[in-house]
């Protein structure tokens, strides 16, 4: 792959065959050099086919390779001439990060690591199927939930007011149209609200340990060796089965438009069209599954904290910080060129990261610009970042979104063959609860990028800047 | 009597073939015929999801699909079936397949899911379309998909 050095963190896929403007990749020489070979430069190429695309194909440094989209990919397209791609979107509808604080200090949870372990591996289901956290829900209430998102949560008290205006557009994206998922997403998750699933995703119980920037830390409610929890988890199976079927359903359609895509999975039709509205609300009806989800994932963690620590409430203090989603497509104005245009923002594997000042942001939070969060691989660390004016200008608002997978799935299983990679974990102070030994396997360490290479890139591009670093004690694993 | 199980990994690995893929989970077959092709295609779902040996014979499920590409029957056929797995809690050790015309009738052979007998091997979210390969080769049938996990 043909790449052009732009600067010691920015490189240019030049534009060439079929694709409508260059792609650019946010990475270090070192970066680079592992990439050059990986299909993942090859998919940002593919992506800039998208009509309607504009500025460029962005690729941040934790990109790996994917299925149509790399994952850690940004493509804005115009509202209006633009094409909708429920792979630029994927499988885990606003898969997403969700970051509490409490009022605890790692010393004094420390004797107790093993009893919250369990509590919240007790209390929140994760792995396969995982269900049951609360009652069933009908359909009727399963398309209030895709309606509302958090705020379904808030009426069943599973949240307050102020954990609604610390979600990205307040746990509840407009436009969604519960009645275009279909029954049978519905069905598959009907008894997934408040579950972890399994995979990548995960409860993180950690302990500030690196402060960067302490007046935006103060402003987060942050402080040194403060006990937090980070939640990385989706739309489960209604969610897989939304893209799913509005994927069959447009690449069966693409050729109406004569839409021609280097890749099936890229599939789009314009957003203008029935089929792409109808994505989109369906889109934004799983999406707000999501929302809800961990908002009573987080509620749950609560409970388990009370019941394992034998504190009140007060005591615990437990408050979000912030929940951001990594998977969605969005409608948002930004400067193209000189002009200020509506795109619709596809971001797979990315996460948004408005800059200071933003009118989208919270009141309290908007002087210091968007909490991002990072989680890292399970054994070193996850990151607290906030968004920089230059994201605006240059990444349409958005920045990394994890470490980045290293290994495959495979590699990583035969790498862990013959080793206890509990009792390893345990040396580095981590604390595993997991259902499976194949899950702790394929999500080892190792089987990573180290995340702080990534938001360091981030931070020299000057798109998002570090906050806090949290040290992982206690991991619940589907 | 349910049939006991009796099958490895090593039968699995004739079966199908795991392939590289960094984020996501890939498999390759092949197979004398296209009617084979979509049987080992759907037991190469179930090995990747549980530990097929624990798997025991006991109830029949069917599943149909149609669609004018092979591409498309492969990925309809195994969205189809983790459906099955995912919404109904079915999960099978052996199937057998009836082409007719553009439609596949599956029949799988297997027993209701119970992650205490079934050694569960990770989720898989959906089939994908990326690089899906159905084709007809001098060797035989061959196909390559890759899945979301």
């Amino acid at each position: 792959m043909d790449l052009i050095k732009l600067n010691d963190h920015l490189w240019e896929i030049p534009q060439t065959g079929a694709m409508l403007v260059p792609g650019r990749v946010y990475a270090n020489a070192r970066m680079i050099e592992e990439m050059r070979d990986d299909p993942a430069l090859t998919q940002v190429a593919n992506v800039a086919c998208l009509p309607g695309i504009v500025g460029y194909s962005l690729a941040m440094p934790d990109i790996h390779w994917g299925y149509g989209f790399p994952i850690g990919g940004v493509a804005a397209v115009d509202a209006r001439e633009g094409v909708i791609s429920p792979g630029g979107v994927g499988y885990d509808i606003n898969c997403g990060v969700r970051l509490a604080r409490t009022n605890l200090h790692f010393n004094s949870v420390e004797p107790k690591i093993d009893r919250l372990a369990d509590a919240l591996f007790n209390t929140i289901p994760a792995g396969v199927g995982s269900w049951g956290a609360i009652p069933g829900l009908s359909i009727g209430q399963l398309k209030d939930v895709a309606r509302e998102g958090a705020r379904w949560a808030l009426r069943n008290g599973y949240a307050n007011e102020r954990d609604l205006e610390h979600t990205e557009e307040g746990g509840m994206l407009a436009g969604a149209d519960p009645d275009l998922i279909s029954e049978r997403a519905y069905q598959r998750g009907s008894k997934q609200l408040g579950t972890l699933g399994s995979g990548n995703h995960f409860l993180e119980v950690s302990r500030v340990d690196e402060i960067y920037d302490s007046k935006v830390a103060d402003a987060l409610g942050l402080e040194l060796g403060q006990v937090t929890v980070l939640i990385h988890s989706g739309s489960r199976g209604l969610g897989h089965q939304t893209c799913d079927d509005y994927l069959k359903l447009i690449v069966r359609a693409m050729a109406r438009y004569e839409i021609k895509l280097p890749d099936r999975q890229l599939a789009a039709v314009p957003i203008s069209s029935p089929e792409g509205k109808a994505y989109l609300a369906a889109m934004a009806a799983a999406a707000n599954f999501a929302w809800c989800n961990r908002q009573v994932m987080m509620h749950l963690a609560e409970q388990a904290f009370l019941q394992a620590l034998s504190i009140t409430p007060k005591e615990l203090s437990f408050e979000l910080v912030y929940d951001v989603c990594h998977n969605i497509a969005k409608f948002e104005e930004h400067s193209v060129g000189r002009h200020q245009q509506l795109v619709c923002v596809h971001r797979k594997g990315a996460t948004r990261a408005f800059g200071p000042g933003h009118p989208a942001l919270p009141e309290a939070l908007r002087p210091i610009g968007q909490p991002v969060l990072i989680p890292g691989d399970m054994g070193r660390y996850s990151f607290v970042l906030v968004g920089l004016e230059t994201a605006m200008r240059e990444t349409f608002g958005s920045s990394c979104h994890g470490a980045g997978r290293l290994m495959s799935r495979m590699k990583a299983k035969r790498e862990a063959a013959g080793r206890d990679l509990r009792a390893e974990l345990n040396a580095l102070g981590v604390t595993v609860r997991a259902h499976t030994r194949a899950g702790i396997a394929e999500e080892m360490p190792h089987a990573y990028k180290d995340v702080a290479e990534v938001v360091q890139v981030m931070e020299a591009a000057r798109i998002t800047r570090r906050v806090a670093r949290l040290k992982p004690f206690a991991v619940i694993k589907g | 009597m349910p049939t006991r199980p009796t099958t490895t990994q090593s039968e699995d690995a004739t079966l199908f073939r795991e392939f590289e893929h960094t984020g996501d989970l890939g498999i390759e077959l092949t197979a004398p015929t296209r009617g084979e092709l979509f049987r080992r295609a759907a037991i190469a779902l179930a090995a990747l999801l549980v530990e097929r040996a624990s798997v025991a014979e006991i109830e029949r499920r069917e599943v149909a699909v149609e669609a004018e590409a092979d591409l498309d029957l492969m990925h309809d056929l195994l969205t189809e079936l983790l459906v099955l797995f995912t919404v109904e809690g079915f999960i099978w050790r052996d199937a057998s397949v009836k082409e007719v015309d553009r439609s596949l009738r599956v029949t799988l052979r297997g027993e209701p899911f119970d992650p205490a007998r079934h050694p569960f091997r990770g989720e898989i979210k959906a089939v994908t379309y990326h690089q899906l390969v159905v084709e007809n080769s001098p060797d035989g049938w061959r196909s390559r998909v890759i899945f979301d996990v």
